[in-house]
């Protein structure tokens, strides 16, 4: 091992050996150098973190963990308080009282999801009809109790009211703990809010809520029925914007009456949904139009493609609202008597009928066979396409299918709020964890402001759910986080990846940084050295 | 031309009128066929709608339709006109031009619109809804009509249709043009759909993008307006669609299966046989006459289909613009009208079947060589049988670059006035892209033949908005006249400006479309009155210069009369300095280089130590390697030592064995 390095230090001073060593230098020139070198360090680090402040990317403090809780369902439990009062004029107070205890009870025990509750309340005895409709916004039913021959119940078709009557002798005395009455009242209550309950269930279970809050008993089969329910109908928006279109094969007919039909038929539905949505209409008349299928018979399969989207003028509405079509098609063909699935007998009745069907989430078309001959479409034939575009409108809007019509669109102010609520908190989560996910990614201040708008309104939302003012903020809440997710100018950044910097500074950088290092080396290598030498020659100091 | 005009006039007076008492007639389609000299033919189709405002307004669409009406009424334009154009109109053979020019634009798209606004900004913000969305609707590039191809004109169009006198106020006039658009058949199928009977019957069922935009020239084009009947009826929006194409007969005649041009066989030639060189073998070609022979479906591949049945069943629904002396030969059920006008005649067709019109090859007259009439006479006869002389147009413009190199150049364009005994005053509208910076000072207009000193007389008023860099074009709009039978060059010069280097399209080398200048004839009422203010005005349009545009342009809506005529010229390919793409990487690759030799060199300077040169360690590639070799020599020799000692390990192992 010691031998080789004999050797070469044996070269090394035979190579020295013809030159003169350099004269030694002064202490001055080595203290000046080393300013130099350091002078040029200290620049360098003072602009190191200009460089760093100049050329990073802007990211906003977004409230990351609270947007996940969100997200997760931590941060709010929808709770769907449903205040129903009692109008028990014939009975005594004191009974009244026990009634609503003993029905509230009942309800409590069937009751097995907590996020929809139903609370009982009395009205006071002098109510009068129109008082009551007055508070509509806090009630969502009146249950008016009136003394019959036996116990029956019928729903208003006009107003939420469920008449019931009872047999006299059904009145729970006051000590009694329970009553076939109460019991009956609670369970018609259940059944009518059964498929809210379910819809709101299936809203909850289908993000990702937390399971303590799930509901328990969602069938698989109920689960589907309203999968395939809420995939028909359209994302929920404040304007729809309604398209009926007359399509014909051949030139004739080239007119309808269109506008009185709509008057007629449609517009007291529109009315009665203006409330949680508006309406704008178009109409038009499209001649030569030839479907997308040609046989004669349309089978199932068929349907889908009958529209044919290449050539007829179908483009939706400019402006911010969602188009819904209603396709009137004059030709001979029909729908063939296999068509309607038989698997799910709710489809056959609701959505396939001899001459029309919906396509989920764009519209209806309905086939109308005319004489060959007429040029006209008239107000009377007219009236069954109407009518049947009437009811697909409330499919796609995804108002429920059974009850009453206000108790329906009450209900659809609920479902809609709490499907607003929920899709904005996903989209916030979704926006987190993408920040997270792309640590380059710029995110501007107008991000972390909608988020903490949206925030700010779902914090809203989650108390006053159930009400007009829920939806209004779930509502603007979801703009603002659909606002914030879709920011034009986050996007921009994604594209300019690590590799290019690379490719920029290390040409520039490269031929500045190695003489700057060596530098620094050199000084640190000569300081080693006059430190060892020191302490050589302090021990030999020592030894002398 | 103004035959075509008044024939047509007529024909469509006669349809209002008849509209009048049939209500249901909104509908309205016409087919105007013109032989034109040089084997042409020029293709006129016409397609006319109508919807009651109210109807319009409560968005009930029939014949009107609803993806346009949607977009109008989304974005406040109470007046538009689209125009698709491809090709160039030889006006020196061709003549005038069909609908006196008011149907057509530059090459490219061209789209000016009147939009209801109470600010400009507001305007600008409904002009971008709308080039966007129509071009959405129309597959065409109309969403890059930005604010730098935007300008406002001030004297060049008026509105066509009837406005109310409280909109009027409020309108805007936007007007926007993108000379590098192709126009292709992804634009026809959309203007097609447009029709109330799609392209499946009637006269637009000859339409296809193969014969459409293989012809040497053509125009579509769209225009929405409202419309007032004079009686005080209700207010009518109509939209007026209308395809011009002028047709190369030999061309189009081409089988689609086996298109390679052929030569003509030797008698089928038509030779002037006045030239002292004609014989049997030899020919010169008369070109104006020859291929005057087609039928429809030679000439668009496809007959008729029937009519379209909404049509108003008073308008023919085909017309035909050849001397009554041709015989022409139509499908069985058709009904030929003449028109009476000796150059006209019309075309009733059965609404089912199917229409075949077929001009057969025009027949010499025997007689006259045999009464030994000259050659050159036959020759006029001929030409006069066959043909409907075209009618000379008030002007005729050419535009072409001058100047060399890469920085300036300039402009100038060629106004001949034909007429003989009428001068013509016109307004000539150029919209320049920004990066061609133009010298106004040095805008000159001559009469050809006089001395080239700049003449007074000629240019009348200037209205001129400059350009800003990268946010507005220029405009130029100049309101002059050419005297009878003399030829005016107007010239400027320019400034080319150096681009960014995103500014540069895909193929920058090829060089960017100058729009095509617009030319409005004043019609020659209009002209003495506005001649009187003369002074005003150009003092005015100095004035009225940038800032105040659109308040004078508000103030000016009414001063001149519907346009007489117009006519575009070509547009100009205007090739800019181009930069080598690589810049950026040899910028950063120079950058680098110079940075390491300045830096590196002075930081040496600053930091090494001066020795004499025996007195440092020896520099150069020999002590380096020999300082090499001995650090290696260790580890080489300790390598060596161990390999050797287990060999001998190893045979010592097997000797145990």
């Amino acid at each position: 091992m010691t031998e080789p390095t004999v050797v070469a230090g044996a070269v090394i001073a035979s190579d020295k050996s013809t030159r003169k060593p350099p004269p030694p230098e002064k202490a001055s020139d080595v203290r000046r150098r080393t300013w130099v070198i350091l002078s040029f360090w200290f620049i360098v680090l003072c602009l190191l973190p200009i460089w760093w402040r100049t050329t990073t990317i802007y990211r906003a403090n977004l409230p990351l963990d609270e947007m996940l809780e969100w997200a997760d369902g931590k941060a709010c439990r929808p709770v769907f308080p449903l205040r129903i009062s009692i109008q028990a004029d014939a009975l005594q107070e004191q009974e009244a009282q026990n009634l609503l205890r003993l029905t509230q009870h009942a309800l409590d025990d069937l009751n097995d999801f907590s996020g929809h509750h139903l609370r009982l309340q009395l009205s006071p005895p002098s109510t009068v009809e129109h008082q009551s409709r007055d508070r509509d916004d806090d009630t969502a039913l009146i249950i008016r109790l009136v003394p019959g021959e036996f116990t029956s119940s019928t729903l208003d078709p006009y107003a939420p009211i469920l008449d019931i009557t009872y047999p006299p002798n059904t009145i729970p005395s006051p000590t009694s703990s329970s009553s076939s009455l109460a019991a009956y009242v609670a369970s018609q209550l259940r059944t009518t809010f059964a498929e809210e309950q379910a819809i709101i269930s299936y809203l909850l279970s289908t993000n990702s809520m937390p399971t303590e809050h799930r509901p328990q008993g969602l069938t698989p089969e109920a689960a589907e029925s309203l999968s395939k329910r809420t995939t028909r109908s359209l994302k929920y928006a404040p304007t729809y914007h309604l398209t009926f279109s007359l399509f014909t094969s051949g030139p004739l007919p080239s007119s309808w009456d269109i506008e009185a039909a709509i008057d007629s038929y449609m517009r007291p539905v529109l009315d009665v949904l203006s409330p949680i949505h508006n309406f704008t209409i178009d109409t038009q008349v499209q001649l030569y139009a030839s479907p997308g299928v040609q046989s004669q018979i349309l089978n199932k399969e068929d349907l889908s493609s009958f529209v044919n989207a290449a050539e007829w003028p179908l483009s939706p509405s400019i402006g911010g609202a969602p188009t819904i079509n209603f396709i009137l098609f004059v030709g001979n063909q029909t729908i063939g008597s296999t068509a309607p699935s038989s698997d799910n007998p709710d489809d056959a009745t609701n959505i396939t009928t001899t001459s029309s069907w919906l396509l989920p989430q764009w519209g209806t078309v309905y086939l109308l066979s005319l004489p060959p001959s007429s040029p006209h479409v008239s107000l009377a034939t007219l009236k069954q396409p109407l009518l049947t575009f009437t009811s697909h409108l409330l499919s796609l809007t995804g108002t429920p299918q059974s009850g009453s019509l206000p108790l329906r669109l009450s209900t659809l102010a609920r479902i809609r709020s709490a499907d607003l609520l929920l899709r904005a908190s996903s989209t916030l989560g979704s926006l987190a964890r993408l920040s997270l996910a792309l640590p380059s990614i710029a995110i501007p201040g107008s991000v972390a402001d909608g988020v903490q708008k949206t925030m700010a309104h779902l914090r809203l939302a989650c108390e006053t759910l159930g009400g007009a003012e829920g939806l209004a903020h779930a509502r603007i809440a979801e703009a603002e986080a659909e606002r914030a997710f879709f920011e034009k100018s986050m996007v921009g950044q994604l594209y300019f990846p690590d590799e290019h910097k690379i490719a920029v500074y290390l040409p520039l950088l490269g031929p500045m940084a190695v003489p700057l290092a060596m530098g620094l080396l050199n000084i640190v290598k000569e300081w080693t050295k006059r430190r060892r030498e020191k302490k050589e020659r302090g021990v030999e100091k020592k030894n002398v | 031309m103004r035959r075509f005009l008044s024939f047509i006039f007529v024909s469509l007076l006669s349809s209002c009128f008849i509209q009048s008492t049939t209500a249901s007639a909104d509908y309205h389609e016409q087919l105007v066929l013109r032989p034109l000299p040089l084997s042409a033919l020029l293709a006129s189709f016409n397609f006319r709608s109508n919807t009651t405002l109210s109807a319009f307004e409560a968005h009930n669409f029939r014949f009107f339709p609803r993806s346009l009406g949607q977009i109008l009424q989304h974005a406040g334009t109470r007046e538009l006109h689209l125009r698709f154009s491809l090709g160039r109109w030889d006006a020196e053979s061709w003549g005038a031009r069909p609908w006196d020019g008011a149907r057509e634009g530059g090459t490219g798209v061209e789209l000016w619109a009147w939009l209801e606004a109470e600010t400009d900004d507001e305007a600008d913000h409904k002009w971008l809804t709308l080039t966007n969305a129509l071009s959405g609707l129309f597959c065409a590039s109309l969403n890059f009509i930005d604010g730098t191809r935007t300008t406002r004109p001030v004297m060049s169009f008026q509105p066509e249709g009837d406005h109310p006198n409280s909109t009027v106020t409020n309108m805007h006039l936007l007007y926007g043009v993108l000379p590098h658009e192709v126009v292709c058949t992804e634009n026809l199928t959309p203007f097609l759909k447009l029709l109330p009977c799609k392209g499946k019957a009637g006269i637009a069922s000859l339409l296809d993008g193969h014969k459409l935009f293989d012809a040497s020239w053509q125009s579509m084009a769209i225009d929405v307006r409202p419309v007032c009947p004079a009686d005080g009826g209700e207010c009518v929006l109509e939209i007026e669609q209308t395809i011009d194409m002028v047709l190369d007969i030999e061309r189009s005649k081409r089988p689609r299966g086996n298109p390679i041009p052929r030569p003509l066989p030797g008698h089928e030639l038509h030779c002037n046989s006045s030239k002292p060189y004609h014989a049997g073998d030899t020919c010169f070609p008369v070109d104006s006459i020859a291929h005057q022979d087609w039928s429809l479906s030679q000439l668009f591949g496809k007959t008729i289909k029937g009519t379209c049945p909404l049509t108003d069943p008073n308008t023919p629904p085909v017309c035909l613009q050849v001397p009554d002396s041709r015989a022409v030969s139509i499908s069985e059920g058709a009904v030929e009208k003449k028109n009476g006008d000796r150059v006209s005649r019309c075309f009733d067709i059965p609404p089912e079947a199917d229409f075949e019109l077929a001009l057969p090859r025009p027949e010499a007259p025997t007689s006259p060589p045999a009464q030994g009439e000259s050659e050159d006479g036959i020759q006029l006869l001929i030409e006069e049988e066959v043909l409907v002389k075209p009618e000379t147009p008030l002007l005729y413009a050419e535009r072409s670059f001058t100047g060399h190199g890469q920085e300036r150049g300039g402009v100038q364009t060629i106004l001949r006035n034909p007429s003989p005994d009428t001068a013509v005053e016109f307004i000539y509208m150029e919209s320049l892209p920004w990066f061609m910076r133009i010298y106004l000072h040095t805008m000159a207009a001559r009469v050809e033949g006089q001395a080239s000193h700049d003449n007074p007389s000629l240019i009348h008023e200037v209205y001129y908005r400059p350009a800003v860099d990268r946010a507005r074009g220029t405009q130029l709009e100049v309101r002059m006249r050419v005297p009878p039978a003399s030829t005016v060059f107007l010239t400027y010069d320019f400034e080319k400006s150096i681009l960014r280097y995103t500014e540069y399209p895909p193929d920058a080398n090829r060089g960017f479309d100058v729009a095509a200048a617009v030319i409005t004839i004043l019609a020659p009422g209009s002209g003495s009155e506005s001649s009187e203010s003369d002074g005003a005005g150009a003092g005015a349009g100095a004035g009225a210069g940038a800032g105040a545009g659109a308040g004078a342009g508000g103030g000016q809506q009414r001063r001149f009369a519907a346009a007489a005529y117009s006519l575009r010229t070509t547009s100009l390919l205007c090739s800019l300095p181009t930069p080598d793409f690589s810049m950026p990487y040899n910028v950063i690759i120079f950058t680098s280089t110079a940075i390491a030799l300045c830096f590196g060199g002075m930081f040496n300077i600053l930091v090494r130590r001066f020795v004499a040169a025996d007195e440092g360690p020896k520099v150069g590639l020999g002590p380096a390697l020999t300082k090499l070799g001995a650090r290696l020599r260790p580890a080489f020799e300790r390598l060596v030592r161990r390999k050797g000692r287990r060999g001998v390990d190893g045979v010592g192992g097997e000797k145990d064995l």
